[in-house]
């Protein structure tokens, strides 16, 4: 009947309206590239290109083919004398030998500190709220770690050569403080991540806050720590080629004579044995984190767990042995009262840092060709690691077709694999070599490199985030009809691109440090003004110059990381495909 | 057991630290690498056999891939014997004081570098070299980077300004070989090894050419570490200078050396050197 109260009241209806309706009324969101964060991007990228000298023609032109064609030739026979080949052997083993004791540092330097890094929530479950010295200790330990990580390992390298001369001892120091600084960080998080309720246990049965930590929370970490640094392991091999481009040991200083010398043979010869290498340690490390992953925890049941312990720490200790004998290098020189008086003495030398106009002027452009290096190289490697990574992640792909198609399928996802993987094994310095003689010196270079390598780490990481995502979507819109385009576009990209883009924001933080250094060969940005300075013993020069690159360095990451936490804490929670048990692997190379 | 495997890891470790045996008295000697390592070894062979004769020390050839690191090893008393270029012998006597250049070649009184291009280059004078994109030797070569720099500066050409790119090969004959392949528009390196190269016929005559010659200047000696035995440093002098072209073992060694003989030298001798880099800016007080 008509409603209370008289006069013509406004109709609502007497239930909500469906929310259907409520979104019909509203416009479709637009499409990333042109909300004002897409438009953005595209602005710096454009940016980026004009600052790096890029030229579409000088990559296209018949020089670069002339250099690519070379660089082919080169493998068509490698260069295969014996004498080559037994001379060979010696810097190969000197780059394992110098990334073994080098990780071997970082881990003994990395743990204290990583004790010392644990947040205080986690301290006061021990038992005892930390006071404020142990807040300070743990503001110290953090702003030391950050700084190692900042420094990339070839400035560190740069250093330590300077000041104790020139041999592989420099290379373990730098892979050793470098790594440390990397290593520290996640075994902080990693203890931070541990359940607390056996340390709480410990505590309140009366167990002082030390003991409380040592037998409740290292034990089921201790897995996870071997696990990490196994797997930064073949990094730091990665590093230790290079590492030789400054003279710290290794094979990179056979890589650049050929390279220079234009001897592709002998290239690839390297080229092929550095794969060899880094693929066998890969393996090798797999096999050890999934035996650790199976293992009982830190102490060893029974007399067979106890004897297969003994044996592994009998051979990491002939390991570390017999490194210290190949690289000639007395492992108590190595940190011996001798190096850290030389180290102090060049830190005395370099202070204070140069602060003169002129020379601040010369930096304002090298940053900018550096940010713009790294951002150019990051872009064209997401672009190139989507195109490999689409084929080589085979779930993806319709699995009717018959026979041929299956095998035709195989093979491309075959090749793209291989591409990564090549584009993966050498280093961003050493592409950079290479590719200066392609399209010509200067950052043109030095990003195109960046982004070659990069798009062989993002190649595998994508592929990855393929592979694992739920299927259920694609195959609905499949099973409605829609074309094999379609479904990528509205069922598979959109489900995958927070995972993307935050491996891409990642990389971009690794990037920075690569494309400080990449004008050590002549690419560009900051590294030529602090090779030029280590060479003429302009000392303060350097301090200003690796403090700027920690400044950099230190910008991108907090940008980035607050970049990611915001696209992945976002609306998509769901989507996140199941990360391995410690969310730091994020941090995958 | 678990105490059996501590132990064994134990004497695994101190093995570790022990040092290596104990060298023989040995003369370490070095050179800048402004050739290729193989290079820098071939010429020195004979060199250090003859070193050895005239001292009986164990004479050691200590490669190094940095021109600055030969500066640290002598200032560290890692090195004993360098050959050094002009500038280099400066950076060295600035960081120990008391560095003491034994000899030099003949020709090293009046050193050359020289500009070159590739044959199809356009460029005439020093000043149509503006623009383009050109390759230094090593940072602290003096025949490859501070006197080509100093030159061009006194030409009016400001390398960082003028230059599209200007990038550092590291040694002369990279810089040779970079101008031949027409992957920089022109280079400045050594005259000697620019002249061994065409003998050798290393580089093709046909595809570079040279620009501009500098006027002469003092490089390259053999110099010792300050604090050296004065006994030893005077034996070393000596057997430098007893080289004889006359005799055919002594000829082969100079050859090597690209030296008509050896005769003394004077820290005086480099003082220009000094000053012009520090003109040029490689110097900063």
């Amino acid at each position: 009947m008509s409603a209370p109260g008289g006069g013509r009241a406004p109709r609502t209806p007497p239930f909500p309206a469906p929310r259907g309706a409520a979104l019909l009324t509203r416009s479709p969101p637009r499409p990333f590239l042109l909300r004002w964060p897409g438009l953005l991007l595209a602005a710096l990228l454009v940016l980026a290109w004009r600052l790096v000298g890029g030229d579409l023609g000088a990559l296209f032109s018949n020089e670069a083919r002339g250099a690519l064609a070379d660089f082919a030739r080169g493998f068509f026979p490698p260069a295969h004398r014996p004498e080559f080949l037994a001379f060979l052997l010696r810097p190969l083993a000197e780059t394992v030998a110098i990334a073994f004791l080098g990780l071997s540092l970082a881990a003994a330097l990395a743990l204290p500190l990583s004790f010392l890094a644990v947040s205080p929530e986690v301290l006061a479950t021990r038992g005892v709220p930390p006071g404020p010295s142990r807040r300070a200790a743990y503001l110290g330990a953090r702003a030391a770690l950050n700084l190692m990580r900042s420094v990339p390992e070839l400035v560190w390298a740069l250093v330590f050569v300077r000041a104790l001369g020139l041999g592989p001892a420099a290379g373990v120091l730098a892979i050793g403080v470098g790594y440390a600084g990397v290593l520290g960080k996640v075994f902080a998080e990693i203890f931070e991540s541990a359940p607390r309720a056996p340390a709480r246990a410990l505590a309140a049965a009366g167990a002082p806050p030390l003991r409380a930590f040592a037998f409740a929370i290292v034990p089921p970490s201790s897995p996870l720590l071997l696990s990490y640094a196994l797997y930064r392991f073949d990094c730091a091999l990665r590093a230790s080629a290079v590492l030789g481009l400054v003279g710290a040991g290794g094979m990179g200083t056979q890589l650049e004579l050929s390279i220079k010398m234009l001897a592709y043979d002998e290239v690839a010869t390297m080229v092929i044995a550095l794969f060899v290498l880094v693929a066998g340690v890969d393996l090798l490390s797999q096999l050890a984190r999934r035996r650790i992953r199976e293992s009982s925890g830190l102490f060893p049941v029974g007399l067979a767990a106890l004897r297969a312990r003994g044996a592994v720490l009998l051979a990491l200790g002939g390991a570390a042995a017999g490194s210290a004998l190949l690289l000639d290098l007395p492992l108590r020189e190595l940190l011996s009262p001798a190096t850290l008086r030389a180290v102090g003495q060049l830190a005395r030398a370099s202070w204070p840092p140069d602060l003169a106009p002129a020379f601040l002027r010369e930096l304002a452009p090298a940053v900018a060709e550096t940010l713009a290096v790294s951002l150019l190289g990051t872009a064209i490697a997401s672009v190139l690691g989507l195109a490999l990574a689409w084929p080589a992640a085979q779930r993806l792909h319709a699995p009717e077709g018959g026979r041929v198609r299956g095998a035709a399928l195989a093979a491309v996802a075959w090749i793209a694999r291989g591409a990564s993987n090549l584009g993966r094994t050498l280093p961003e310095l050493l592409w950079a070599l290479l590719l200066v003689f392609a399209v010509g010196l200067g950052p043109f270079a030095g990003a195109l490199a960046l982004g070659i390598h990069t798009a062989g780490v993002l190649g595998r990481l994508y592929a990855e985030a393929l592979e694992e995502l739920p299927l259920g979507p694609a195959d609905a819109l499949r099973v409605a009809g829609a074309s094999g385009a379609a479904v990528s576009a509205f069922a598979v990209l959109p489900q995958v691109f927070p995972q993307l883009v935050a491996y891409t924001l990642y990389r971009w933080e690794v990037n920075i440090r690569a494309s400080a250094v990449l004008g050590v060969v002549g690419a560009g940005g900051l590294g030529k003004l602090l090779y030029v300075s280590l060479n003429l013993f302009h000392h303060h020069d350097t301090l200003t110059l690796v403090a700027v690159v920690v400044a950099l360095v230190t910008a991108v990451d907090l940008l980035s990381g607050a970049l990611r936490r915001s696209i992945l804490e976002g609306p998509a929670q769901s989507r996140r495909p199941a990360a391995g048990p410690v969310p730091a692997l994020l941090d995958a190379w | 057991m678990h105490r059996h495997v501590r132990r064994l890891f134990r004497t695994l470790a101190l093995a570790a630290l022990l040092p290596s045996a104990a060298a023989a008295a040995e003369l370490r000697v070095s050179a800048i690498p402004d050739e290729a390592p193989t290079e820098l070894q071939r010429k020195f062979t004979p060199l250090g056999a003859y070193l050895h004769d005239a001292t009986g020390l164990d004479v050691k050839f200590v490669p190094v891939t940095d021109y600055a690191a030969t500066v640290e090893g002598l200032a560290a008393g890692k090195l004993d014997l360098v050959w050094y270029g002009g500038f280099t012998f400066v950076q060295a006597r600035r960081r120990t004081g008391n560095a003491i250049p034994l000899v030099q070649r003949e020709e090293d009184a009046r050193f050359h570098s020289k500009f070159i291009v590739p044959a199809g280059s356009r460029a005439k004078t020093l000043a149509d070299l503006k623009g383009a994109s050109f390759a230094f030797g090593s940072v602290s070569s003096t025949s490859g980077h501070l006197m080509p720099r100093y030159h061009l500066l006194q030409n009016g050409i400001d390398p960082d300004r003028d230059f599209a790119r200007v990038a550092f090969s590291g040694a002369h004959d990279v810089t040779a070989k970079w101008v031949e392949a027409g992957k920089v528009d022109a280079g400045a390196l050594n005259e000697s090894v620019w002249e061994k190269l065409l003998e050798e016929k290393k580089i093709d005559p046909a595809r570079v050419r040279v620009l501009w010659t500098t006027p002469d200047f003092h490089d390259y000696n053999w110099t010792v570490r300050g604090d050296l035995d004065p006994k030893l440093v005077e034996k070393l002098r000596a057997a430098f200078l007893a080289l004889d072209p006359t005799k055919p073992a002594h000829k082969a060694i100079l050859d090597l050396q690209r030296a008509k003989r050896f005769i003394p030298t004077a820290p005086e001798n480099y003082q220009a050197i000094e000053k012009a880099a520090r003109s040029a800016g490689l110097i900063k007080d």
